[in-house]
């Protein structure tokens, strides 16, 4: 019944979180509005664009139901762009897609794939955080709906590649204490460098521990020794 | 409390449960999967999820046997999703499964500590696993081995020596981490490492450096 699988998340179930993005759909056949388990599915009225999840889109899709408007940012011009930034910069992956305003105290905060960074409106000049997994996706089922699909493989494939190089890269910057900044990272690209990054961070942490153990001991000494001090220190005033 | 905190929190509570419970729920499903150690048991949110998992199940059963196609093509759409939220639910609770066989003991000690804390580590069920599988365990030992021991080297829990027996997760595993909010500075103990960490931010860090934001939501696994 237990889980088999090591710490983190495979390529299928990275796929899977990638399928709840919402994408933007042109529907060709009328459909009721569904109480489903994640919240309402809004009645589908063609040829009104309507965002849904991508695995219902995908659905519709194959069902010929539906037409797929490809996310700004999967775009020639766009990826272009993208693809320039990250052959220029080669220690900074391209920044990702603007947050949206703060959430108050209490408010629970959303993140991908709950931000639709990929449909229709979104941002264009981004890539968001399932990227790689959401272009294959909709190449894949929806090739009918972009101009030139073959350009997008080429352009997604290119910006692959000068990624998965820097995440390489990063592995020199890698030290026992861990605090790597890595934003903009996609979820592919951290599922295939997780075991790697998350080794070499663990066994250099293994390799410094009695060094770290020493020290920690003497942060503790010191720590106690400085508050007992001030509290002396207290002590003479308040006399 | 500004315009933008007002306006912010009016969109918050127009967004409904359903959505809400459908972020957390993927998100405890991939921390749980990430984290190298068991997290607390979202008692109300997995309460809300069963309930209305059981209620769809009962809607596709009413509705099956129904030929009118327009109904069908709806229940097909019902049914993948059902079977989506069924994998999510099973999958989190296989991946805490996991880790309490792994370190049956340990969490034992740590969920016993948190049952009198509103947040206690295990569901009932889970304990009852735990529990069961735990005498079950001990009693084939000691039939098959340790029976055969001295008596004072017969114990699964000894901390003699100042080395305890029982297990523990690796604490200080490299973690992925999100910033859902500004949390601040970050110090690693024993290193001299600092650093800050805004909102939006991804970092590698350790696990026992940045639990506690997890725990209050302020970080996510990912």
């Amino acid at each position: 019944m237990a889980l088999p699988l090591p710490p983190g998340l495979t390529p299928p179930e990275i796929a899977f979180l990638c399928e709840m993005e919402l994408v933007t759909v042109i529907p060709r056949q009328r459909l009721e509005g569904l109480d489903l388990l994640g919240g309402n599915l809004r009645p589908l009225n063609p040829p009104h664009r309507t965002p849904l999840p991508l695995w219902l889109a995908l659905l519709l899709k194959r069902q010929r139901r539906a037409n797929m408007v490809p996310p700004p940012w999967l775009s020639q011009h766009s990826l272009e762009a993208i693809l320039d930034y990250e052959t220029e910069h080669d220690d900074v992956f391209s920044p990702p897609p603007r947050l949206p305003s703060a959430p108050s105290n209490n408010a629970l905060a959303f993140s991908p794939p709950f931000l639709s960074s990929s449909t229709a409106d979104a941002a264009a000049d981004a890539l968001p955080y399932h990227w790689l997994e959401l272009g294959e996706m909709l190449l894949e089922a929806a090739s009918d709906d972009f101009e030139d699909p073959d350009t997008m493989r080429k352009l997604l494939r290119g910006l692959r590649e000068v990624r998965m190089a820097k995440l390489r890269k990063i592995v020199e910057k890698l030290d026992a204490d861990g605090g790597v900044k890595m934003n903009g990272i996609g979820a592919m690209e951290i599922g295939e460098g997780r075991a790697f990054v998350g080794g070499v961070i663990d066994g250099l942490r293994k390799i410094a521990a009695s060094r770290e153990q020493q020290r920690k001991d003497r942060d503790r000494d010191e720590m106690e020794n400085g508050f007992s001090g001030t509290a002396d220190d207290d002590e003479m005033e308040m006399a | 409390m500004d315009i933008d905190d007002i306006l912010a929190e009016v969109t918050a509570d127009a967004i409904p449960q359903e959505q809400k419970d459908l972020q957390q729920l993927t998100r405890s499903w991939v921390a749980e999967r990430v984290a190298p150690e068991l997290l607390a048991w979202p008692e109300e949110l997995m309460e809300r999820v069963l309930e209305r998992i059981r209620k769809q199940i009962e809607l596709v059963e009413d509705q099956t046997g129904n030929m009118d196609p327009k109904t069908n093509f709806k229940l097909i759409i019902i049914q993948t999703e059902l079977e989506r939220f069924k994998f999510l639910v099973r999958s989190f609770l296989r991946a805490r499964l996991k880790k309490i066989d792994q370190h049956a003991l340990h969490y034992k000690q740590q969920h016993e500590a948190s049952q009198t804390t509103s947040t206690p580590l295990l569901s009932p069920n889970e304990y009852q696993y735990l529990t069961a599988h735990e005498a079950l365990l001990s009693t084939h030992y000691t039939s098959s081995f340790l029976s055969q021991f001295p008596a004072n080297l017969q114990r699964l829990d000894d901390t003699t020596g100042g080395v305890s027996m029982v297990d523990k997760p690796d604490e200080d595993a490299a973690v992925f981490v999100r910033a859902l909010k500004d949390v601040g500075q970050i110090f690693v103990e024993g290193t001299e490492k600092k650093f800050e960490i805004r909102r939006g931010d991804v970092y590698v860090v350790r696990w026992s450096a940045i639990r506690r934001w997890v725990e209050l939501g302020d970080l996510e696994l990912i």
